[in-house]
């Protein structure tokens, strides 16, 4: 057949043929050479999705590891309104799903945008719902929540995490930058579906979690401590309250409750003064607890020994022409009876026989006046005038408490130098910091800050104040079994109207450690305007002892005064 | 010759595209196991948030309370033992101290 075809046609033929491989060529020199880049990048942009990949925040762990706020991924829901046929059917259909009023989704879907969120960081039920409802127009994609599964539990400690998961406010806020997940953009191919196929680069791996912290903290310990400093709180009448529990040898911190609580996993109807750490920001007049502070500063610089004789005066004696009571008319007693009867007469003569330099020098060197640097947000100096700006009562206004404003923090961390043999250690909260892995990276050792007073004197000091629960003030913060130490304190607030002292308003506190031959414990209880009874030793101390109690035998401390075995026997 | 040259070249475009089309499927087996993980990975920590939650002190004392009616000892109710130097066992081991709890009913029953 090919060989009847003419010369001629063979010719057009192979040149038709010539020119359709010419254009084809040349096309594809077009494509491939000339607009090869150009092509490349659109290509690319079809066949590949740049995700930005977040790693989970870090944990937070009590010291036993109980998981005290994690990261987990819920699902937010988005809605694309320009492509959704029937936004009001839809609204109707999500609705009973979000717990959000079908006016209000239709409003959103109503908008002219390709992108509106229309609920954020959901329960993970309300996720599976939407997916089983598939909508067209309506995603889901997955955010870390933060979730603080202990409730209220240590929240003022904690702090909390924001809607986009930046730390806002305590330890959250404060280890912001290990708590918080490496971001990483990743490149993933597509396939003609939008389905991904797999990463660019294999190797590339998912983003790192932020790193996890151990808290000091024990998480049974708190509880035992809130739930006493609320029933406190409660039966007094009180505004609010606050205690801490210490290590009084390390400064570890194993409980820190503030009254009234918070939840941090609802935080947004609440206004920040709920959410105030005040253990640590808010000053307050310590009243009679710091006598225990003064009787050191007295011992060490030998201006009084325990047995040193001071005229009480009766309950009444001028300074500066004003006149300092005292609750009970004392004559002569002992310096260790001026503490355990909280005599203001007898600390202000023993305040005034040390002179205004040194009462200075002790106040800073307990830390009064300084932030004690622990690792929280927030901390308040509290305030320690400069001896050139004290007045002629001064002096002896400090020595019983008045004149000086003081953190709790400050004041048991005071306390704990006491206790400890006279070292003032820097308290703190985070023990261990962990990596995703749950390599340490970092463990946190305690630090001793200064000596104040010597070994010696805070054995004298601790007789005292041990005489203060069995023959003093603070005879309700007495632990059955073991031996206390601690020092009551009521003290009178200002009026911010008058500028005067309130006869009506009052911080009840106690402050002390227990076991005295091996302290395991220093605490501080502080109780802010009680209505019923406004003494220290009646509103605060019960706290220190109930709290002391169980948490001694939590710990399993054994007691100072042994049992006989034979008092153990069950009854018939 | 040339038969067997064209067969073996059909042959390797056969491998070339079978391999292809596996490093696809392989591909998309490595994106449904990876979702599978991410998923599994969620539910351990929904579960493990929830049994921080179920053990919260607050709940289990509540609980105890409540439900068991269990009360906290009261002062005297606990009683803890020493161990004395003629407790020490002849391994030379000490005895860990003992702490009793009993809850105090009035007609005598422990």
């Amino acid at each position: 057949m090919a060989g009847s075809l003419s010369r001629g046609r063979r010719c057009v033929l192979l040149l038709l043929l010539l020119c359709g491989f010419g254009v084809v060529l040349f096309r594809l020199v077009t494509l491939q050479v000339l607009q090869a880049a150009e092509l490349s990048v659109k290509a690319d942009r079809q066949h590949q999705k740049t995700v930005t990949l977040e790693g989970a925040r870090g944990t937070i762990v009590d010291r036993h590891g109980k998981i005290l706020a994690m990261n987990v991924e819920v699902p937010s829901v988005f809605g694309v309104p320009n492509t959704l046929d029937s936004p009001i059917k839809t609204a109707r259909q999500l609705s009973p799903i979000l717990h959000v009023r079908t006016e209000e989704l239709e409003r959103k879907l109503r908008q002219d945008r390709s992108f509106v969120w229309l609920a954020r960081k959901m329960d993970p039920e309300q996720g599976r719902q939407l997916d089983r409802l598939s909508l067209d127009g309506i995603g889901v994609v997955m955010e870390g929540r933060r979730f603080y599964p202990k409730g209220p539990l240590l929240a003022h400690v904690l702090g909390f995490a924001g809607m986009d998961g930046e730390g806002l406010e305590g330890v959250e806020h404060r280890y912001e930058s290990h708590l918080r997940g490496e971001k990483r953009m990743m490149v993933l191919q597509r396939d003609a579906l939008g389905r991904t196929v797999f990463p660019k680069g294999m190797t590339e791996g998912s983003p790192t979690s932020g790193h996890s912290l151990t808290l000091t903290i024990d998480e049974v310990i708190q509880y035992i401590a809130e739930r006493e400093l609320e029933d406190a709180v409660g039966r007094a009448q009180a505004k609010s309250g606050t205690m801490i529990v210490l290590d009084p040898k390390t400064g570890a911190v194993l409980a820190m409750a503030v009254s009234p609580r918070f939840d941090p996993n609802t935080v947004s109807a609440l206004s920040p003064d709920r959410w105030r750490n005040r253990a640590l920001t808010d000053a307050y007049e310590p009243g009679s607890t710091m006598k225990a502070m003064m009787a050191a500063a007295a011992i060490e610089e030998r201006v009084v020994r325990p047995n040193t004789m001071v005229f009480g005066e009766h309950g009444h004696m001028t300074v500066a022409n004003t006149v300092i009571h005292d609750h009970e008319r004392l004559g002569w007693v002992s310096f260790a009876q001026v503490i355990q009867k909280s005599s203001n007469i007898g600390a202000a003569k023993t305040g005034m026989a040390l002179g205004q330099q040194r009462l200075y020098r002790y106040l800073q060197a307990f830390g009064f006046g300084q932030r004690t640097e622990i690792d929280l947000p927030g901390e308040g100096t509290g305030l320690v005038r400069n001896p050139r700006d004290w007045g002629r009562r001064s002096v002896a206004s400090i020595s019983m408490g008045q004149e000086i404003g003081v953190t709790p923090l400050q004041m048991v961390a005071a306390v704990a130098a006491i206790a400890n043999g006279g070292l003032l250690m820097k308290p703190y909260v985070i023990s261990e910091i962990r990596d995703a892995d749950g390599h340490i990276l970092r463990q946190i050792p305690p630090q001793t800050k200064r000596r104040i007073i010597s070994q010696e004197t805070a054995r004298s000091v601790t007789k005292i104040l041990e005489g203060v629960i069995t023959d003093g003030t603070g005879a309700k913060a007495a632990i059955r079994g073991f031996r206390a130490a601690g020092k009551t304190g009521t003290a009178q607030k200002i009026d911010p109207r008058t500028g005067s002292y309130s006869a009506t308003r009052f911080v009840a506190s106690f402050t002390g450690y227990v076991p005295t031959d091996n302290p395991q414990l220093a605490m501080i209880v502080v109780i802010d305007e009680p209505q019923r009874d406004a003494w220290g030793g009646a509103v605060a101390a019960p706290v220190f002892s109930r709290v002391g109690e169980q948490v001694l035998s939590y710990l399993g401390v054994p007691p100072n005064e042994p049992v006989m075995l034979a008092m153990t026997s069950p009854r018939s | 010759m040339k038969t067997v040259a064209v067969f073996v070249g059909f042959c390797l475009v056969l491998v070339f595209v079978w391999e292809r089309v596996d490093v696809v499927r392989i591909g998309y087996e490595i994106e449904q196991l990876k979702r599978d993980k991410t998923a599994l990975e969620r539910q351990r920590d929904e579960l493990r948030v929830k049994v921080s939650a179920l053990s919260a002190s607050d709940r289990i004392a509540k609980l105890a309370t409540e439900k068991l009616g269990m009360s906290l000892p009261q002062q005297g109710q606990i009683i803890v033992v020493q161990s004395r130097p003629s407790d020490v066992h002849p391994s030379g081991v000490v005895p860990v101290g003992l702490k009793v709890a009993r809850n105090y009913v009035p007609s005598g029953r422990l």
